[in-house]
């Protein structure tokens, strides 16, 4: 279970996220939908102790992400601008990881088999194309077996196999009584892939709730979402 | 609690050894130190040959001193010269986590930040240490290679090791002054460039100028003090002892400083 209750953030004196609230409930996959800029990643690395709150908490299994004592084997994340050194090798980055949290080594090269990478353990990370990051960042994220994973973006820069093997991994994982949140812009992934959503628009909640109840009276979760983020400083258009 | 920061100290050294940027950087300063002291092989061998019956050495024209105290200084300061360059080790594998994200998967993996500059700190003084022990242990070879013909146990003399403790003490904690500095300023550049700062101030002895005691809080200063013997031609601006606590101070507030700042910032 995740839970922030009144995050607050600003940057001199503008809110970046405004007295933010909400659950995240085991067993269901919810996505956390906004346009550029509205708070997402901010509220992601506020709830994973990257960043202070000016106001607010936000619990992890019921303790601040700071006091578990071996996070990567209660929370999986995949955050922008969470990543390896690109001169390190993808099978350093994940051994070292474990090391830090008591992880045996063989699981990170169960990983990186999971996620198709076998083959680029050995290969610098800067010699990855897009996708080959993003699985290794999911590979990371999945290296303690943990409870709840937060993804920011998971699918970007992810080929149709790949973007089908997400959404099949993250439904399999929330149906064994897991906690998944998913950050996205990409409507249709989302309504393909998540059973809730939280929308966030110019910092504050706009909606949260079944994706039924927050499309309903809509045409599709898309036209919900620009309903719903117009009225806050979302783009109508280019 | 002691567990988690061994867990954590064996990542930070994963990560520094897993870095390409720093074995290079070692192997560089490593190479450069045997260069340095192969060069100096005939002339350092010729001047032991011409050992007087008094045991009197003229290493440098016109300066005779007592050849087991000038040689067993010469094995200290051939490896002091090395400090020069090993704080760049110390600012690259500070440096790397501000490269790409790297802090924030640090933090995701170790959120408690006091815990992590503690692991990061040891990861990076054992690193140190490792690297001055090679740095020592080439100069001891190429010292039983000059004097072997004169006095072949005087590398491994208590007198010796003594130099090469002082020389290691002072070469992990100058390193960790520049680690620190680097964590604060955030920049690999930044922390070379502040540590050049703080050797120039000694090199051009512009403190020294004005008073040997502002001279003696300097780190390079410090370990000069700390390293050489005073003697007619060479004026120390303070004894061993208080290089030692200005060694240990240096360090520690920095380190000080960088764990307040890595715990007040966002990890951007």
């Amino acid at each position: 279970m995740i839970e922030a209750v009144r995050l607050t953030k600003r940057y001199g004196k503008k809110p970046a996220v405004d007295d933010v609230s909400f659950t995240v409930r085991p067993g269901r996959i919810t996505g956390f939908l906004g346009p550029n800029g509205a708070g997402k990643s901010t509220t992601l690395r506020m709830l994973l102790g990257l960043d202070h709150p000016d106001d607010g908490t936000a619990l992890i299994a019921g303790q601040r992400y700071r006091d578990l004592r071996h996070p990567l084997r209660t929370v999986g994340a995949l955050l922008d601008g969470a990543g390896p050194v690109p001169e390190r090798r993808g099978i350093d980055h994940l051994v070292w990881m474990a090391q830090s949290n008591r992880i045996p080594r063989r699981r990170a090269h169960e990983v990186l088999e999971l996620v198709g990478l076998t083959g680029a353990a050995r290969q610098r990370v800067k010699g990855y194309s897009l996708g080959m990051g993003q699985r290794l960042g999911i590979a990371a994220a999945l290296l303690g077996d943990p409870e709840i994973l937060v993804l920011d973006e998971p699918v970007n820069g992810l080929d149709p196999d790949g973007i089908r093997w997400v959404r099949n991994f993250l439904r399999e994982y929330a149906a064994s009584g897991r906690t998944v949140l998913l950050s996205s812009h990409l409507m249709a992934e989302t309504a393909g892939t998540a059973d809730d959503a939280i929308v966030i628009a110019g910092g504050r909640i706009v909606a949260h709730g079944s994706l039924d109840d927050i499309s309903a009276g809509h045409e599709s979760l898309e036209s919900a979402f620009f309903a719903l983020t117009a009225e806050r400083g979302g783009r109508g258009g280019w | 609690m002691v567990s988690d920061t061994v867990s954590a100290a064996r990542a930070e050294l994963t990560k520094i050894a897993t870095l390409r940027g720093v074995r290079l950087l070692t192997g560089v300063i490593v190479g450069l130190h045997v260069l340095m002291l192969a060069q100096n092989v005939s002339a350092e061998t010729e001047a032991v040959s011409k050992i007087t019956a008094d045991g009197m050495i003229e290493r440098f024209p016109g300066i005779v001193r007592p050849a087991r105290e000038a040689l067993v200084e010469y094995l200290a300061t051939s490896s002091f010269q090395m400090c020069l360059f090993l704080p760049c080790i110390a600012a690259v594998i500070a440096g790397q986590e501000f490269r790409a994200g790297q802090l924030g998967t640090s933090l995701l993996a170790v959120p408690r930040r006091g815990l992590l500059i503690g692991a990061k700190t040891l990861a990076a003084g054992g690193f140190l240490l490792s690297v001055a022990a090679v740095i020592a242990a080439i100069s001891t070879a190429f010292m039983y290679v000059t004097v072997k013909g004169w006095n072949p146990g005087l590398p491994v003399s208590a007198d010796a090791w003594i130099a090469q403790a002082k020389f290691l003490t002072y070469a992990v904690l100058s390193g960790l002054i520049t680690f620190a500095i680097t964590m604060v300023a955030r920049s690999t550049l930044v922390g070379i460039l502040i540590t050049a700062v703080l050797t120039v101030l000694t090199m051009s002895q512009i403190p020294a100028a004005f008073t040997p005691a502002l001279d003696a809080l300097v780190p390079l200063s410090a370990g000069r003090n700390l390293i050489l013997v005073p003697e007619e031609s060479l004026r120390l601006s303070a004894g061993p002892g208080h290089a030692m606590v200005v060694l240990v101070t240096w360090p520690l507030l920095a380190t000080v400083t960088a764990a307040v700042a890595l715990g007040r910032r966002d990890a951007r």
